[in-house]
Formats: structure tokens, C-alpha cells, sequence
């Protein structure tokens, strides 16, 4: 009897193990209800990454180009193990003496660990950043299973809001990375032709622009996951279905519902985060001429003009990218009037509205002309999303050779970007090796020289009293 | 579980680290069928019993120093167990010598052998206070080199890659604890005199802190998986060496007796377990395979990474309770740099841990036709198992207890 069990069977039970402990990290405190002083669902939540680290280990290695794949996908144990930090911090926290140095930091220490954890997931952090490129280490997934990694990513974020939202520093921190995030990984979904790729890259960006929702903390917690499930879940299904034939773009119908939904999806999640970024602005900020309040203004600016180029160009690939797959079979076959692909195409467009409804409803308000301003950029996107789409119209000839131009821009400020982050990310290393090179070689050397370590240390032993 | 007492865990520990040393002395001996092949086996039971008994003193400390160095001294041909012994003989038998002298020069200025009347003595503003400040640091130099935290680190390391598999892990933890005791005899009673408490303590968070520091940048710089595990060793010295510094009260009593049980059958684990690992080499592509427990025997190999991960405090282990609680120390007596400190170790040892053994189970890739594939004795297969059974064991007794 072989006992061993299949790789990929393996790591498909070790990543639905990994997911649902991330969806539902309760359930480790259901099952050890004794320790209620624990941080059980930061530890679930450590414990779901390290799941899923371990799941693309196992698929990795078992695939045929094993080496590139286990290199490819080491860097998932940075976050699992940030976010055991992260639930040691919390450990900690209740037994530190209230005076101590200690109680200052490790509330800090907890949500920096946490946000590491969910923005490097997010490909918001240097390290790992171009992964959605690359595609998945288990062949019947490859393009699809690098999109649940900013999708866990967010769910981290999500969970574990309380603990690095309230930690300003750490808060301010993470929305100014994951907006760059959000504006770096559209200008990827725009510069790319393969729209799998695109997908991918979408699903980022939108995680992103989520998680900053998060940040700004102008929506309840279940609004935003909600505003995120209407345009993430929507790509999901749209890159799922990608591997089963194109199946969400066949027909003209299917194609122009998804291209509305997913505009709608990402409008109805990327205006509450515009509307709250503008509204940050205090009128008083004006009025002020202090050094401190212009740094304000221009910093908000600036978020605000990521933000909104980030909206700008997803709509504009929502709108733009979706067009009707070729239909290669000479005989049609019967298709039913209503498919699966129509029903989620119709949950992707209430979903993110429907959401935005609740919220407004629960009493939620914006000031209406930040609102207004805050509307532009997905109307804008969508517009010239369709202006592209219309060949007839005279405007258009000179926006299509525009539109590949753009990409290559697109493309090289995306590559000039990462390859910046990379030289700086890979000087740091090289500095790091050189620095702990000597402990290294401290160990190569003789007896007489630990003897003679013993006797310096005595002597040193000796004089420090005195110096005292 | 429950039913049994501290004491008889205190001692089936050891017992299990006995057992799983002759069995990996078994393989060692090529399986003989002699009579003596298990007779070596008889120089490791005094260090089980240092290990198991509560507070060994000086003179134990002195004979446990000896009798390694005797062990590894034994067989001239083997140039690695021979320097080993050199190194461990002028190292211990220096920092033992001074620190002899340090208790001397003590009981020469106060008058008295005893721990109490010393502090009194001192206490006691009767002269220049020079000569006990330098005697004291001296007189704890041994406990800090027994107990192996860096700079004193390189020893552990060397007794993993040097020393007999069968010897090493048991000769490391009884050294170790030899080395806690001493500095728990010394420290009794300190709190008596503030002076004193205050050198000690400067030069004890010192040590613990560049103890930690060296020992998590060592770990990350090793390739060796033996001496990886020397320095987790050497890491739990310095663990101790921070609890001697923050922990108090009958806590503390427990867990040094849970230190040292966790210590002795997590080293056994972890050091036969590293035997069977291959060393990290970027360049080399025969490591792409993955080594040969992982491939024949991977249930032998996760028996075996148990103790390992043990020992680096992972998370739901029950090593992972004993940083903890010394965290926990740290941080209730306001060692916030301590405490930063540990958990960057504790981070190190985590990473490491998990780099090394998926680095151990490589590539599933088939050996090339003819090329044999031997695989993993049995009586070494079966101390990796009793090595874990000792760790499942003291995680079940702390949880119940």
C-alpha cells in the first residue's frame, strides 16, 4: 500500500486547508476555546498563509520545471512568517509591563508585521512584485493560481483591520504603498496583450484599491469586502473561465454584460476611495500658508492622482479589453438562453451598487462634491474605453495608434520601475552578505584562537569594572 | 498524563535520549552483532544524569567537561572529533580555571565559601569594592562558555559537525545545563545586594543580547545542518541566560527543569536528524534531489523534523512554549532591547528551520537506472521516532499540566 500521498492532490488539500482558515480564521478559536487570551485569528491567519506557502511548495516541486517553480514562489514564506510575528507581537502584548519600552513598539511591531504580510501578498511590496506575470506552479491552474495570492492578501488586511489601522504611522504607510501598487499594477494590466495576464494584474490593482478603503477606514468593514467581492470576484470568474474556452466572452450579449459589469464593479469600489481621499482635504489647508500644511495638501494630491489614473486606465481595460471571442466550430451548438457566466456577470454588476446602496442606507454620507469629482475618473475610463471600441467615429484613428503607444509606455515605466525597486532591493543584499560575511569565516580558524578569545574576553572582564 | 510525576519526567526524558543514542550507536557500529556494541553507550548515562538531576555542582560541572572531552579525545584517527576535543579542552578548561579563580578571589575578600554570607559580607561598606566587581564577572565566566551563547557559540557547532551523532546531542545539552546551574549557584541570593544584582545583570543582558544577535545572524550565514543545529543550541543557552536575567519565582524553576528536559531530547532529534540532511550549496545540482530520509522514509523524516522545529520554537511545538515564556519574562521586567532582540533569533531559527528542511526534501526526481539508491538504517529511523516521542510526550505533559 503506497501511503505517500500525490503532490497535487496534496497541495490542493493543503491550499483549500490554507483558504479556509483565511475566510474563516475563527474556526481555530472555536476548536481551542480554552485560550481566550490568544491572538487566535492572527494565528489562523499565519497559519492559512503558511498553508498556502506550503501548497505551492508541493505543487512546485512536483512540476516538470521544478527548479524554476521552487524559485519562483519561495519568497510566500516572507509573509507566513511575518504574520507569526505578527501573532508573537500579540502574544506579547497583554504580559508587558506597562512602563517597559516594549508596550510602546509591540502594538507597532504587530500591525507592521501584519501589513508586510498582506501588501508583499499584494505585490505591494518591492520583493515579490512582478509575480502576476508568471504563471501558477500546478499545470491544470497555471494561469489562474497567482490571482489568489493579492486576493489572500487582501483577506489578510481585512481581518486583521483593528490591529494596523489603528497605528497611524503603519496605516499612512500601507495606503501610500498600495496605491503606487494600484497605479503600478494597472499600468501592467495596460500594457499587456494577453488579457489572462491583464486579469491578473486587474485583480491587483483592485486589492490594492481595496485595502486602501481599508486604510481610510470611510466605509464599515463589511461594505468594503463586499465593494471588493463585486469587482474581484467578478476577474476571478472572468480568468477562471479564460481556461474553459473563453467561455465569459462568447457572444456579443455575454461580452457587453461582462464589459458592464466589470466597469461597474471597479467604479463602484474605486469612488468611495476617491471621494474619501479628496474629502481628507481640510478647506483650512488653503487658507494656511505653513510648510506642514502644503506637505499635506500635495501628499493627498498625490494619492488622489494615483488613485484616479489606477481608476482611469482599469475602467478603461474593462471597457476596451473584453471583445468577443472568435467562434472557431463551423456547427453551433445548443446553448442555453441563461448561463452560468450571464448569472455571474449580473452578481458582478448588482454586487458593488448593491453594496453602495447598503452602505448609504446604513447612513453613510460624502460631502457631493468631492463625490461628484470622485466620479469622473470611472466615467472617464469607461468613455474612452467605448470611444476605443467605436471605429467608425472620427476621434478614433488617431486613439488607436495613440492606444499603442500608451502601452509601451505603459510598459516601460512599469519595467524602469521594477527593475529600479530590484537594483535597490538586490544592493541591500549584497550589503547584508558582506556585512555577515565574517561570521562565516569566524568559524574556519584554529583552537589556539578561541583560547585566546576566552583569555581577551577575561582580560576585557577585568578592566571594564574599572572603568566604570 | 497527568498521573505522573515532574520527577519521573525528569528523568524518561533523558531515558529516551539514552535510547535513541544507542540505537544510532547501532549504526554506527556497522549493526554488529558483538556483545560490546552497545558498550560505549555507558560514557553518555552520566551525562543523562546531569541532565535529569535538578541542580548538578561544580564538581559534577568539572567531571561532564572531562568525561566530553574524553569521548571525542578517544578516537585519534577521526581529525574532526580530535580537534573537537582540543577545542572544548581549552576553551572549557580555561573559562572553568578562571572562573574557579574568580570564586576564589570572592571567598578570599568576604571570608566565606557561602553564597549568603558573601552578599552580606559585601554588603557591608567596609572597604574598596575594586576587587569583588572584577571577581564576580570571572566567577561567571564558565556558566556563560558551558552554556554556549555567542560569542562562545562556535562550540555547540563544533560538537554537532565534529562529534559522534550517538554522543554529541547528549554531551551538548548536559554541558549546557551544567553551564545554567553554575550561573544559577553563583546568581543565588544576589538580590540581597543591589550592587552586585546590577553588575551581574548589565553583563548578563550583554551576553544574552549579542547571544541572540550573533547567534540569528550565524544561523542565517550557516550551510551545515549539523552545525545549524549547534547554533539553535546555542541559542537556547542564551534563552536561558535571559531567563536567569528576567524570570523569577517558582516559574522559573519550572521552566529551566522544562529547558533542560526540551533541550536534551531536542538536540537528539534535531542533531541524528541532521545527519541525514544535505548541506546548502547553491552551485551543487546533486542537492536537487533532496536527501535520502526524505526520499525513502518521509514519515521517518517528519519524526525526525519534529525535534528540529522544536527546538526552533515553531508554533504549536513544544519548543515554541519555551521562547515564549521567556519572552514573556522579558517583557513583563521591562528588557525591551532583550526582548527585540529574541524575537529577531527566534525569526532566524523559524526561517532557517523551514529553508532547511524543504531544501532537505528537494525534487522528486527517480535515480538513474543502476545508480543504487540505499536507504536509511533501521535503528536510525527508529531513534528519529523515539526522538519525537520524547517531544509529542513533553508537549502532552505541559498541556495537561
Amino acid at each position: 500500500m503506497n501511503l505517500r500521498p500525490d503532490a497535487k492532490a496534496a497541495g490542493t488539500a493543503l491550499c483549500i486547508g490554507g483558504l479556509a482558515l483565511l475566510m474563516q480564521p475563527g474556526a481555530l478559536a472555536w476548536a481551542l476555546r480554552e485560550q481566550p487570551a490568544w491572538p487566535l485569528d492572527t494565528m489562523a491567519l499565519a497559519l492559512g498563509i503558511e498553508l498556502i506557502s506550503l501548497a505551492f511548495w508541493c505543487w512546485a516541486r512536483a512540476s516538470a520545471d521544478a527548479e524554476h517553480q521552487l524559485r519562483r514562489w519561495i519568497w510566500l514564506r516572507r509573509p507566513a512568517q511575518a504574520t507569526w510575528l505578527a501573532a508573537a507581537a500579540g502574544l506579547l502584548i497583554p504580559w508587558t509591563s506597562l512602563y517597559a519600552a516594549a508596550a510602546q513598539w509591540l502594538p507597532v511591531v504587530a500591525a507592521a508585521a501584519i501589513v508586510w504580510a498582506g501588501l508583499e501578498l499584494m505585490a505591494a511590496l518591492p520583493l515579490a512584485r512582478p509575480y502576476s506575470d508568471l504563471s501558477g506552479p500546478l499545470l491544470v491552474m497555471r494561469p489562474w493560481l497567482p490571482a489568489l495570492l493579492p486576493a489572500a492578501g487582501f483577506v489578510v488586511l481585512w481581518h486583521s483591520g483593528e490591529l494596523w489601522t489603528e497605528v497611524a504611522g503603519v496605516r499612512e504607510i500601507a495606503a501610500a504603498l498600495l496605491l503606487v501598487t494600484a497605479l503600478l499594477a494597472t499600468l501592467r494590466a495596460f500594457g499587456r496583450r494577453q488579457w489572462a495576464t491583464a486579469l491578473r494584474w486587474l485583480i491587483v490593482s483592485e486589492s490594492a484599491i481595496a485595502a486602501t478603503l481599508i486604510a481610510t477606514a470611510s466605509l464599515e468593514p463589511t461594505i468594503v469586502l463586499l465593494l471588493w467581492l463585486g469587482s474581484v470576484g467578478g476577474r476571478a470568474f472572468m480568468l477562471a473561465g479564460e481556461l474553459r474556452g473563453a467561455t465569459p466572452r462568447r457572444g456579443a450579449t455575454l461580452s457587453r454584460l461582462w464589459r458592464v459589469a466589470g466597469w461597474a464593479g471597479s467604479a463602484a469600489l474605486s469612488w468611495p476611495l476617491l471621494t474619501a481621499l479628496m474629502a481628507r482635504v481640510e478647506s483650512t489647508s488653503f487658507t494656511s500658508m505653513s510648510v506642514a500644511a502644503l506637505i499635506t495638501v500635495l501628499l493627498i494630491a498625490f494619492e488622489f492622482i494615483a488613485a484616479a489614473l489606477a481608476v482611469i486606465l482599469t475602467t478603461y481595460v474593462s471597457v476596451r479589453r473584453v471583445v468577443p471571442a472568435a467562434e472557431r466550430r463551423r456547427v453551433m451548438r445548443p446553448d442555453p438562453a441563461l448561463t452560468l457566466s450571464h448569472l455571474s456577470a449580473f452578481l458582478t454588476l448588482s454586487i458593488g451598487p448593491g453594496a453602495l446602496a447598503i452602505a448609504f442606507l446604513g447612513g453613510a454620507r460624502f460631502p457631493w462634491t468631492p463625490a461628484l469629482i470622485a466620479s469622473l475618473p470611472a466615467v472617464v475610463g469607461g468613455s474612452l474605453g467605448l470611444l476605443g471600441r467605436k471605429s467608425r467615429a472620427p476621434l478614433v484613428a488617431g486613439f488607436e495608434s495613440a492606444g499603442s503607444r500608451t502601452r509601451r509606455v505603459a510598459r516601460f515605466a512599469f519595467r524602469s520601475i521594477t527593475d529600479l525597486e530590484r537594483i535597490g532591493v538586490g544592493m541591500l543584499q549584497r550589503t547584508g552578505r558582506a556585512v555577515l560575511a565574517p561570521l562565516r569565516d569566524l568559524h574556519t580558524g584554529d583552537a589556539q584562537e578561541y583560547v585566546l578569545f576566552v583569555v581577551g574576553l577575561s582580560v576585557l572582564a577585568l578592566v571594564l569594572p574599572f572603568l566604570r | 498524563m497527568s498521573a505522573i510525576p515532574a520527577e519521573l519526567w525528569q528523568w524518561l526524558i533523558p531515558a529516551l535520549a539514552v535510547l535513541a543514542a544507542a540505537l544510532r550507536l547501532i549504526v554506527d557500529r556497522g549493526g554488529g552483532a558483538s556483545e560490546f556494541t552497545l558498550g560505549p553507550i555507558v560514557v553518555v548515562l552520566p551525562l543523562a544524569v546531569a541532565i535529569a538531576l535538578p541542580h548538578p555542582g561544580a564538581a559534577a560541572t568539572l567531571l561532564i567537561a572531562g568525561l566530553v572531552v574524553a569521548i571525542l579525545a578517544r578516537d585519534h584517527g577521526d581529525l574532526l572529533q580530535s580537534e573537537c576535543a582540543l577545542k572544548l579542552a581549552w576553551v572549557l578548561g580555561g573559562s572553568l580555571a578562571l572562573s574557579i579563580a574568580g570564586s576564589e578571589l570572592l571567598a578570599m575578600v568576604t571570608g566565606t565559601r557561602l553564597n549568603a554570607e558573601q552578599w552580606a559580607v559585601l554588603g557591608a561598606p567596609i572597604g574598596p569594592d575594586d576587587l569583588w566587581r572584577v571577581a564576580l564577572p570571572l566567577s561567571l565566566l564558565a556558566g556563560l562558555v558551558l552554556l554556549g551563547g555567542a560569542p562562545f557559540h562556535f562550540w555547540p557547532a563544533d560538537l554537532f559537525q565534529g562529534g559522534r551523532s550517538w554522543a554529541a546531542p547528549l554531551a551538548a545539552a548536559a554541558l549546557q545545563v551544567s553551564g545554567a546551574s553554575w550561573l544559577a549557584r553563583r546568581l543565588s541570593g544576589i538580590e540581597s545586594l543591589p550592587e552586585a544584582r546590577a553588575v551581574t545583570s548589565n553583563l548578563l543582558a550583554a551576553v544574552s543580547g549579542i547571544a541572540f544577535l550573533v547567534g540569528a545572524a550565524t544561523l542565517l550565514q550557516q550551510r551545515r545542518p549539523e552545525r545549524r543545529i549547534g547554533t539553535l543550541a546555542s541559542l537556547h543557552g542564551a534563552l536561558a541566560i535571559a531567563m536567569l536575567l528576567a524570570g523569577n519565582g517558582p516559574g522559573s524553576e519550572q521552566w529551566f527543569a522544562r529547558w533542560s528536559a526540551h533541550l536534551a531530547i531536542g538536540l537528539t532529534g534535531a542533531g541524528l536528524f541532521a545527519r541525514f540532511l544535505p548541506v546548502t550549496s547553491d552551485v551543487d545540482p546533486a542537492n536537487r534531489r533532496g536527501s535520502v530520509l526524505f526520499r525513502r522514509h518521509p514519515f521517518s523524516a517528519i519524526a525526525g523534523l519534529l525535534a528540529t522545529l522544536s527546538l526552533a520554537g515553531v508554533p504549536g511545538t513544544p519548543g515554541a512554549a519555551i521562547w515564549l515564556e521567556a519572552a514573556r519574562a522579558l517583557a513583563a521586567s521591562r528588557h525591551s532591547t532583550l526582548l527585540a532582540l529574541l524575537g529577531l533569533a527566534w525569526l532566524a531559527s523559524f526561517a532557517t528551520v523551514m529553508r532547511q528542511w524543504r531544501e532537505a526534501a528537494g525534487i522528486p526526481v527517480r535515480a538513474p537506472e543502476g545508480v543504487p539508491d540505499p536507504g536509511v538504517p533501521g535503528a536510525a529511523r527508529a531513534a528519529l521516532w523515539v526522538g519525537a516521542a520524547g517531544v509529542i510526550l513533553l508537549g502532552a505533559s505541559w498541556l495537561v499540566s
